[in-house]
């Protein structure tokens, strides 16, 4: 496992090294210059000039890239060129409310998706099934940005029970800890103030899990349905096991191993899922960040903030590789 | 299914109890503004965007500023003015009662510093910024430059209520320039003690107050208990401007009561605001032009015949009223209406393929025009550039390119519409690349030459297509020195007479940028030049 462990860890390197060298050229692939682009039409040569120096651009490539890495395994991720703050504070400021929406997404799209696949399964080709496949193909295919328009609308517009966005009340204020609101708002035992996060957090949680939720529930319902018809199962319901004893553990532990691998790979996606989810909700993550920062071309944060999307997905995938691992040890001898 | 229905009941329990808060009523003394993106910074002598200025111009306040929905300039931090005979000297009388939000006194001695700080790159305030990659944009382009550049060769405190500023040669812009949002008066004394971090500590003599900057959520504001002018006083006690990206969103949060205003609706949302009851849309004075422009190294259009049919070709009418949302104006000058600078004489090329067509045979093309030749000899097909962003004067430039292409080819003229990423587009404009191109122009201060000199008054620039006319640059370099405004405006007048005679250039439209809102509110005045006031809102 240990052995297994460092191995999988070494083959993600090339992959960072990767991840850099897109996200440093891709200011180069981009025509015109980057220094003219941010600055607008009314830039006088000066700032040109200043913001040329500041990105580095008269630089020989090779010796951009150079100094870039270098700086990054500094943890500098350079400054934005239209506010001026440090890239990697902001990041890390904007991430929890990323993770807080993330988090909650996967964890309604597990805890809803892997009991409606299961219940699919078991009662293959009933009512049920077939209205939660329907569900699931439409959940699959549906483009978020179109999702989140449409539950603000309803909910927000039509019905008026959920905010149409951002993460409080304009009256209600939480004292940022975590910055996880709702941890915050327990925390300071704000009833108020939880209850009002929690509201905001319910559309883009539904919008940005939707689509994992779907994946998730018809991997659960071909990965169970493929582990019951294998002889084992028969054998165990020979023996007189209870179907929920049947299904629940000698079924579902060898189903759960595509299921981790694909949640494992939503995770990634979420992120990516964040960008529209948070600017269609105002919520104010790293997503909104970011596109705010592509219309702006404030070319340091795109490039920081993709060098962290890369790295998180790059180490959740690590991760469920290792759990793979762990749920199934034949995985490590490989 | 016993499980399910366990799993739905607690589901739908939650629904109900989430549904029951229902919608949050805001409270009347906050007035809630939808604004498109964050603001960039709040010290206004950096800014050049209009989401910062918006708020700064709560907080801030300058010697002069533009009356209402007017570019009428009226004092504002200064009681009254004189002008020397010559126009260089000025002689600015401040209110007595004024203070900053930070309890220092407003007089003379604040404004002499403001000005040493944008004018002077060695002032230790000045030179902070440049170190951390900012620059004093606007007061360079509006005075001339920085330190002996400057057109502002000196400004003095004469006593604590009397500034006089000497300027090296008369400008007629001036009291405008000195309204503009950029030239409002921040607290010295913030200033040094937030140094480059100025950005998030504003400190003005305005109406409201700073409180609080969320970071991609909301700037918060309170009313100012001490403000000077009473009459003038805020009606609502906080102002929130919240980040709202999505344009569609926005207008979400609008009909849902999250927010009491918003700027940027989409032209096809303006008539969905209309509809509904409860909003209301109030069109800002247009201040903003979208043209079509000629290159003249093209040897084809240094005929003016082929300008003049192009001209005949293009149906602005059924642009402006397909494209707009109805909220654009045919344009038929550069200036737009509003401005004191516009010929109301001037009468347009009227639309006529026929016309177009006779004039181009005329020209030595009766079978059309598809291919152009540079000076240098080079034969290419003629390209029609349209921006790849929408920008105020052409809210959709794609669809406005498509029409005018359209348009064209009715006259015979054949173009192929192109663009490319919107800073190669920029780039290949000032090279003077593009044959045949849209771009356009929003005024910064409400004065004629803002928007006219910047084009006009180098002959033979590469970033206006190389158009020389000498004799333009001097009526307008001539009004630029004049401090008269009636005469000026003769002045511009005549030069507009000028381009127009000469078909220097296509002028399409002007646009009335839209702003919606909840009936509730009330007071909201739409300014030409965006520099809105939010002490006159009342919200109900």
């Amino acid at each position: 496992m240990g052995a297994y462990a460092v191995k999988r860890f070494l083959t993600i390197l090339p992959v960072l090294v990767g991840i850099s060298l897109l996200v440093f050229s891709f200011v180069h692939l981009i025509p015109g210059d980057p220094a003219v682009a941010m600055l607008g039409e009314r830039a006088t040569p000066e700032r040109v000039a200043a913001v040329r120096a500041q990105l580095g651009l008269d630089e020989p490539l090779y010796h951009q890239y150079w100094i870039y890495l270098r700086k990054v395994l500094q943890g500098d991720l350079g400054i934005s060129v239209i506010r001026g703050d440090p890239v990697l504070a902001d990041l890390m400021h904007r991430f929890p409310a990323t993770v807080e929406l993330a988090l909650s997404a996967i964890l309604l799209a597990i805890v809803v998706g892997i009991p409606v696949g299961v219940v699919s399964a078991v009662w293959r080709d009933s009512v049920f099934d077939g209205l939660s496949r329907l569900v699931a193909l439409t959940g699959v295919s549906m483009p978020i940005f179109w999702l989140g328009l449409m539950l603000a609308w309803f909910f927000g517009v039509e019905l008026g029970w959920l905010p149409t966005g951002f993460r409080l009340d304009t009256d209600v204020t939480v004292r940022p800890v975590t910055n996880l609101y709702l941890l915050d708002s327990l925390l300071a035992g704000d009833a108020r103030a939880f209850l009002s996060s929690l509201r905001h957090l319910v559309l883009p949680a539904v919008a940005l899990g939707t689509i994992p939720l779907a994946i998730i529930a018809r991997m659960t319902r071909a990965s169970l349905l493929e582990v019951l018809s294998q002889e084992y199962i028969r054998t165990a319901e020979a023996k007189g096991a209870p179907q929920r004893t049947v299904v629940l553990h000698h079924a579902m532990r060898n189903a759960l191993l595509p299921i981790l691998t694909v949640t494992g790979l939503q995770v990634g996606h979420l992120l990516a899922g964040a960008i529209l989810t948070e600017t269609i909700f105002s919520w104010p993550g790293i997503g909104l960040w970011v596109y705010e920062a592509i219309q702006a071309r404030d070319y340091p944060i795109v490039q920081g903030a993709t060098l962290f999307i890369g790295t998180v997905f790059v180490l959740v995938n690590l991760c469920t590789d290792l759990l793979y691992a762990a749920v199934d040890p034949r995985v490590a001898y490989d | 299914m016993k499980r399910v229905i366990r799993l739905l009941i607690p589901c739908l329990v939650g629904g109900l109890l989430l549904g029951g808060a229902a919608r949050a009523a805001l409270a009347a003394s906050t007035f809630v503004f939808g604004a498109q993106g964050e603001p960039v910074c709040l010290d206004p002598a950096i800014i050049t965007d209009g989401i910062s200025s918006r708020i700064t111009h709560q907080i801030f306040e300058g010697l002069t500023k533009y009356k209402g929905a007017t570019t009428e300039v009226v004092p504002a931090l200064a009681e009254r003015w004189e002008v020397s005979a010559d126009g260089t000297i000025w002689t600015f009388t401040l209110r007595k009662n004024a203070t900053f939000h930070d309890g220092t006194p407003f007089d003379a001695k604040a404004v002499v510093w403001n000005f040493e700080r944008w004018r002077f790159t060695k002032h230790p305030q000045h030179e902070n910024q440049l170190k951390a990659g900012q620059t004093f944009e606007y007061y360079e382009g509006q005075f001339g430059g920085f330190d002996d550049q400057s057109l502002i060769a000196k400004v003095e405190a004469v006593n604590p209520t009397t500034v006089r500023f000497t300027l090296k040669d008369p400008q007629g812009p001036f009291l405008a320039n000195l309204a503009m949002f950029t030239f409002v008066l921040p607290s010295p004394a913030a200033i040094e003690k937030w140094g480059t971090e100025s950005c998030k500590h504003p400190v003005g003599t305005g109406p409201f107050r700073f409180v609080e900057w969320k970071p991609n959520q909301e700037v918060v504001l309170e009313a100012n208990p001490a403000y000077w002018n009473k009459a003038a006083a805020p009606k609502v006690q906080r102002v929130i401007i919240r980040n709202i990206k999505d344009s569609s969103q926005r207008l979400a949060a609008l009909k849902a009561g999250e927010i009491h205003g918003m700027e940027w609706v989409n032209p096809d949302d303006v008539r969905v605001v209309r509809a509904d009851p409860n909003l209301q849309v109030l069109l800002r004075p247009t201040n903003t032009t979208g043209y079509v422009a000629f290159n003249y190294k093209v040897k084809e259009f240094q005929d003016k015949r082929v300008r003049t049919a192009i001209a005949h070709a293009i149906n602005k009418r059924g642009i402006v009223n397909a494209l707009y949302g109805g909220t654009g104006l045919v344009a038929n000058q550069f200036q737009p209406p509003p401005l004191w600078g516009y010929n109301k004489e001037l009468k347009d090329y009227p639309y006529s393929a026929d016309r177009a067509r006779a004039l181009l045979k005329e020209a030595g093309f009766a079978q059309g025009l598809k291919e152009i030749t540079w000076e240098d000899g080079r034969k290419e097909p003629l390209a029609f550039w349209y921006m790849p962003v929408s920008r105020p004067y052409y809210p959709n430039p794609k669809e406005i390119a498509e029409a005018i292409a359209a348009d064209l080819a009715k006259a015979g003229v054949t173009v192929g519409p192109q663009t490319i990423d919107w800073s190669a587009y920029l780039d290949k404009r000032k090279k003077g690349e593009l044959p045949l191109y849209m771009l356009g122009w929003t005024g910064d201060n409400g004065d004629p030459d803002n928007f006219v000199c910047y084009f006009f008054c180098n002959p033979g620039a590469s970033r206006e297509g190389f158009y020389s006319n000498k004799d333009l640059a001097e009526v307008l370099l001539q009004a630029q020195k004049l401090t008269d405004q009636g005469k000026r405006a003769a002045l511009y007048r005549k030069a507009e007479q000028m381009i127009h005679d000469d078909v220097s250039r296509l002028f399409i439209a002007n646009n009335q940028p839209p702003l919606a809102f909840s009936k509730k509110v009330k007071g909201y005045v739409p300014n030409p030049t965006n520099t809105e006031y939010f002490n006159t809102v009342q919200v109900e």
